[in-house]
């Protein structure tokens, strides 16, 4: 189905409010379970919305920008998936790969935003040492204004105007290929549990990523919970166990210390 | 103790209020200071009562805090309830910076560990397996932790004011045993992730034996999204970009449908 002028204008101003989101980190509404859901519910697709949401946000779980390195867009990604399998009716595992060139797209205007507003610090410094807060703030509220209109014209020409050329191109794609991109949209979470890993994981923790994935693969569970639990458990015992040692080893200083003094005391007899 | 309360010049509303500002943090987000223009934007209207009429005290406070600066958004209110104590007290300002200076580091390091290692795989691997059958629990789970995350920020203000200069001890002795407990749990979660989630498996026939079905499940189910997940660890180790190994992820599975191998 087409996305109509009403709706692509209410994508563009919903991904105002989801891009500002990601570019200040503060409700995570930006995250693909939200923005796909509430593009479903523009498009009149709720359910498809939601489903999109879990397979994307799923493919988003590792790809945070802590760490340093700023991932794909997760809120374009969000609405582009649910706004291609709406109008293309691919699955939207099939839509998550591709949506991505839209989201890297982003991703490479904020990676160039980060430098160019690096153009404004010494206006700041000047109204900082002046004093002038009101100027101060005018800048800010550009910088924010430019990034709000950003997310706006992307999405509006990615979801809008651009409807026409990806609908041509999805029909020219072979089923081979298709079949492709489905398959790549269910194997992408392991990028992004990569990423996590890389950060996380030294020798000694191991053995919990390894309880998670056999607990996991022999449980017969719907969802991740009893592996969490599994986890506070095991965190809780090392919590403990920390403070059981730190306690100890603060009773050894004092033995030590006290030791010396009676040393001192025998030296001095 | 006489003097704090002759100087007290912040109620708990001004703190909600310093609370909420902390969402700014980032509006003015750029490499050469990060997040600089938005900490001290976000600042200024509690300077400003602090200070009164002493524009060359705002001005002072406004400079320092324009250098660099990258921490965690989350509990970034901590931070400026701690330091804006601290303010108040008038504190010399070489003081105040450099507390600044050694605390946003361990603090960002804390916040990643327990937003987005911790929270983040457990929260939206939970949602995300409701909504990936069509529940709307999904998404309302998702949106009402992330909002209690969002108010967590007028308590963290509270405490960082309240225990002001004290707070240093609680963070530096603590942010060790806090990542290694986050690590314990986000790893678990992660574990349990690739097994349910990572989607990977052969249709290969050799005669009559399917290879997935007859063989790899009964040897261990999903060992498949265990073996490229560590695979494409290893890469990343080797300094590969994640943006290549999307892609060797996307031409991988074109090839295998091509070639009917999954």
């Amino acid at each position: 189905m087409s996305i109509t002028l009403t709706q692509g204008l209410l994508l563009g101003v919903f991904a105002i409010i989801a891009g500002l989101d990601s570019w200040l980190e503060v409700f995570y509404i930006f995250r693909p379970i939200i923005s796909c859901t509430v593009t479903g519910l523009i498009l009149g697709d709720l359910q498809m919305g939601i489903i999109a949401g879990g397979l994307t946000e799923l493919a988003f779980a590792g790809l945070t920008p802590a760490g340093g390195t700023q991932p794909p867009n997760p809120a374009i990604c969000g609405i582009m998936t649910v706004v291609i399998a709406h109008s293309t009716n691919v699955s939207p595992s099939t839509a998550i790969g591709l949506s991505l060139p839209f989201a890297m797209l982003m991703q490479y205007i904020l990676l160039m935003y980060y430098s160019v507003f690096s153009f404004f610090m010494p206006k700041l410094d000047q109204y900082a040492s002046e004093a002038n807060t009101k100027k101060f703030a005018q800048i800010s509220y550009l910088t924010m204004g430019i990034v709000c209109l950003t997310f706006f014209l992307v999405t509006f020409l990615s979801a809008y105007a651009a409807q026409a050329p990806m609908a041509a191109l999805v029909k020219a794609m072979p089923v081979w290929l298709i079949h492709g991109f489905e398959l790549a949209g269910g194997i992408l979470p392991a990028v992004g549990f990569a990423m996590l890993l890389k950060v996380l994981l030294r020798v000694e923790f191991m053995p919990y990523l390894l309880l998670g994935f056999v607990v996991a693969s022999f449980i017969n569970f719907d969802n991740v919970l009893p592996a969490a639990v599994i986890g506070i458990i095991f965190a809780m015992i090392e919590f403990f166990r920390d403070k059981k040692h730190k306690e100890l080893q603060a009773e050894i200083e004092n033995m030590k210390n006290s030791d010396n003094f009676f040393g001192g005391d025998q030296d001095g007899i | 103790m006489e003097s704090k309360e002759l100087n007290q010049k912040l109620t708990s509303k001004d703190l909600t209020r310093l609370a909420m500002r902390s969402c700014l943090l980032q509006s003015a987000f750029s490499y050469e200071r990060m997040q600089a223009g938005g900490w001290t934007w976000a600042q200024v209207p509690l300077w400003k009562k602090i200070f009164g009429d002493d524009k060359k005290a705002l001005s002072e406070a406004m400079t320092d805090n324009m250098e660099f600066i990258n921490t965690s958004p989350p509990m970034v209110s901590l931070l400026m309830g701690l330091l804006m104590s601290l303010e108040e007290q008038r504190v010399d300002r070489q003081t105040i910076k450099g507390l600044k200076n050694a605390l946003f580091g361990p603090l960002a390091g804390i916040g990643d560990a327990i937003f987005w290692f911790t929270i983040m795989p457990i929260v939206g691997g939970i949602a995300a397996s409701f909504a990936s059958k069509g529940n709307i629990l999904g998404p309302i789970i998702f949106m009402i932790v992330y909002f209690g995350i969002f108010l967590l920020r007028i308590p963290f203000a509270r405490m960082g004011y309240n225990l002001g200069a004290k707070a240093i001890d609680v963070i530096q002795e603590n942010s060790e045993i806090i990542s290694r407990v986050a690590t314990i749990m986000g790893l678990t979660v992660i574990g349990a992730l690739i097994s349910s989630y990572v989607t990977l498996s052969l249709t290969v026939k050799i005669g009559d034996v399917s290879l997935q079905k007859d063989f790899l499940d009964k040897i261990f189910p999903n060992i498949l999204p265990l073996a490229f997940t560590f695979l494409l660890y290893g890469l990343l180790k080797k300094k590969m970009s994640p943006i290549v190994l999307i892609l060797l992820t996307f031409i991988m599975a074109i090839v295998c449908s091509f070639f009917g191998i999954m």
